[in-house]
């Protein structure tokens, strides 16, 4: 028996120590009570001035106490069940699921090669790719459904884009309160009912502040319905280092936890026990283009230390991956997005989000999904660490085969390589063999797989009866907007 | 009597090493023409081993399970074979020109042409180029393959071709050749007959210049 012994069961990575970690979180707590945020909802500015924070015009100033009250509440895990039925996707400490980004207002036509608005054809095509590609755990639209009769009920149609395309579980954006009332309704009508949503939610409420420190009316609403619902939700700033924040990363880190905070205190005035996860595309703003960078190599710096922090609050994580400012699928889009994949996995993100995202949030991409699921596999593959029990450390074998054996024909080998990462796009042929099969490059392959699931691949359909409620839902609300 | 000899194609691409020697002998013991066996059972099963490789539905552990159980059988059925039985699918030396220790990829391309039926002589690693001509002359193979993983050792397979042909054996066969720094163009330039770009394609590229050559 040996003893004192420490087993890594997978790889580790981790940014921030502890220490630093209760600087960022101090500090953060020293924003909320000094300089507050600024909240632009009657609704909750009344609970504020009910509660021990002191509110002057739009502000808010929240003292310690009610942060650490708040985050006592927040629940440490939560199981999606997509339509399918599964409950597939447990968010919990170090669990990291993978899935696309949402409301790409472009679209990369695959036959003119150029890029146009995003209709709702592309939004159901994402899905189908992202339903049919095993290392998608969740959806989210990619694009938005620009065809939509009205901008104020395209979340609804969006919804109903990625439902017929999609039975995993989804992350949504919404339009306001009332459009998130409409698609929690929808997704009440998919799980059975309020309770069994409840217990099983379809999805999770996109929500975003406005950084520096502003949390705009129709985000606030969203958030107080959540709560009111207990729809999970993320309420995810979007900071620009250097812009929107400030230019270092600790301060970017510091003021993105403080809106946080200010959420979680809010959401609990609301209706405590709100299952909130934390959020966070902490980049930069690139100072040469003015562009919010999706590609930077301090978005997967940030990013990790961000999930550092949210591990230590005891709070679930959406962090960002997969995503790349290239306008096409080309070598910096492959580098970008294997970099920020590869960071926020390692840190054990719960939902990593915007894969497959292209020109720095505006473009949507199917090739780049189908790319992106190598990249995941290859990550997924590293995260598994190396197993060293006394099979695998082959002692034994290593002096049965001897110096100028093979371990080719062995058992050991017939067993043990299975372990390994089976490429799906990679070429690992000799170049005689390559030339003979065409030599495709990666673009050529990518572009093949994805027409071939374009063409061949079908989701579950919709239950018919289902389908009408849902339509129905849907149809009341272009009325009430028209 | 007749046989249903599927059954022995499909316990060779199932890789039952133990379980096909004991069916191939069993159906020996039958009234079934060995050369059936062969023709029937053993090689369509390691045709579809081989197209399920290239297919990417098998992989090498797998295939090479198969070309040892494949390899099995024969040293069972061989003696029992008529001449004509095996077809293209004789005798084959292998070695590793001299300077160079690297085995794997000639072993494995050894273990290739045993499993499509050939008798494969390996001669093994560092070979000097007179112990290939030596093993030509003693076992006449259809088959010489050599490989090279240096490229300070590539040129002494041309060195063997050379060798070959002073001793007038040049013609009595084939010359197939491999290893990652070779190319086909290499290949030409010493005279070899065949090219092969990896220890999976060797088979198939020697079996269709025999086919190519008797027609």
């Amino acid at each position: 028996m040996k003893m004192n012994q420490t087993i890594n069961r997978s790889t580790r990575f981790r940014v921030l120590s502890e220490d630093q970690i209760e600087q960022i979180f101090y500090s953060a707590l020293e924003v909320l009570e000094r300089t507050g945020g600024n909240i632009y909802h009657e609704g909750a500015l009344e609970l504020f001035k009910n509660s021990n924070a002191v509110v002057n015009g739009n502000n808010v100033r929240i003292p310690t106490t009610m942060v650490e009250e708040a985050l006592n509440f927040y629940p440490r895990k939560i199981t999606l069940k997509g339509r399918s039925g599964k409950r597939s996707l447990h968010l919990q400490k170090d669990t990291v699921t993978f899935g696309t980004g949402s409301d790409l207002p472009f679209t990369h036509d695959r036959e003119t090669g150029k890029r146009r608005r995003t209709q709702y054809k592309d939004v159901k095509d994402a899905g189908r790719l992202v339903d049919a590609l095993s290392n998608y755990d969740f959806f989210m639209s990619h694009g938005i459904v620009g065809d939509a009769p009205n901008p104020q009920t395209y979340d609804r149609h969006q919804f109903m884009a990625m439902l017929e395309g999609c039975t995993k579980p989804m992350v949504l954006t919404s339009v306001d309160g009332e459009g998130l009332e409409d698609l929690w309704r929808m997704g009440c009508l998919i799980q059975g009912g309020e309770e069994e949503f409840r217990l099983n939610p379809l999805f999770v409420a996109y929500i975003e502040p406005i950084s520096p420190l502003k949390n705009d009316r129709s985000a606030v609403e969203k958030l107080l319905f959540a709560a009111e619902k207990k729809i999970p939700a993320m309420y995810t700033p979007c900071p620009s280092s250097g812009a929107t924040a400030p230019a270092t990363i600790a301060g970017m880190l510091v003021q993105s936890l403080a809106e946080t905070l200010l959420a979680t205190v809010l959401c609990h005035l609301k209706n405590p026990g709100m299952p909130l996860i934390m959020g966070g595309v902490t980049t930069l703003l690139d100072m040469k283009m003015s562009t919010y960078s999706y590609g930077a190599p301090e978005l997967s710096l940030a990013s990790a230390a961000n999930t550092d922090i949210s591990k230590w609050l005891n709070l679930l994580m959406f962090s960002t991956g997969g995503c790349t400012d290239a306008k096409v699928l080309d070598e910096q889009a492959a580098a970008e997005q294997m970099m920020n994949l590869f960071y926020s996995y390692l840190s054990g993100a719960n939902l990593i989000h915007d894969v497959g995202y292209i020109d720095h949030g505006t473009n949507a991409s199917l090739e780049s999904l189908v790319l992106n699921q190598e990249m995941m596999g290859m990550v997924r593959q590293f995260g598994k660490g190396i197993n060293t029990d006394d099979d695998h450390l082959a002692l034994s074998l290593i002096e049965k085969q001897g110096p100028g054996g093979e371990y080719v024909t062995t058992d050991h080998t017939f067993e043990y390589w299975k372990e390994w990462y089976m490429p799906e796009l990679q070429d690992r042929s000799d170049y005689e063999t390559w030339k003979k099969n065409g030599s495709k490059t990666m673009s050529d392959r990518v572009r093949e797989k994805t027409q071939d699931l374009l063409d061949n691949y079908q989701p579950e359909p919709i239950d018919e009866n289902l389908n009408k409620e849902l339509h129905k839902i849907v149809d009341d609300a272009d009325k009430r907007h028209a | 009597m007749s046989m249903d000899l599927s059954k022995i194609s499909e316990k060779l691409i199932s890789g039952d090493v133990e379980g096909l020697k004991q069916m191939t002998e069993e159906t020996l013991q039958t009234d079934v023409n060995p050369g059936d066996i062969l023709n029937q059972g053993l090689l369509p099963g390691m045709d579809t081993v081989g197209q399920r490789w290239k297919d990417g539905d098998m992989f090498m552990p797998e295939v090479l399970r198969c070309a040892k159980a494949m390899s099995g059988a024969m040293d069972i059925l061989r003696p029992q074979l008529a001449e004509g039985d095996l077809g293209n699918a004789g005798t084959m030396i292998i070695g590793t020109v001299a300077g160079d220790l690297h085995d794997i990829g000639k072993d494995l391309a050894a273990m290739m042409f045993e499993g499509a039926g050939y008798q494969v002589i390996n001669i093994g690693i560092d070979q000097p180029n007179e112990n290939f001509v030596k093993a030509v002359k003693e076992h006449k193979p259809s088959l010489l393959g050599m490989s090279a993983l240096l490229t300070t050792t590539m040129p002494r397979m041309g060195e063997v071709i050379n060798s070959l042909k002073e001793s007038g054996i040049r013609d009595q066969v084939a010359v197939i050749i491999g290893g990652a720094p070779v190319t086909e163009e290499f290949a030409e330039e010493i005279g070899a007959d065949l090219y092969a770009p990896n220890a999976g394609s060797a088979v198939d590229i020697a079996k269709e210049h025999f086919e190519k050559k008797s027609t």
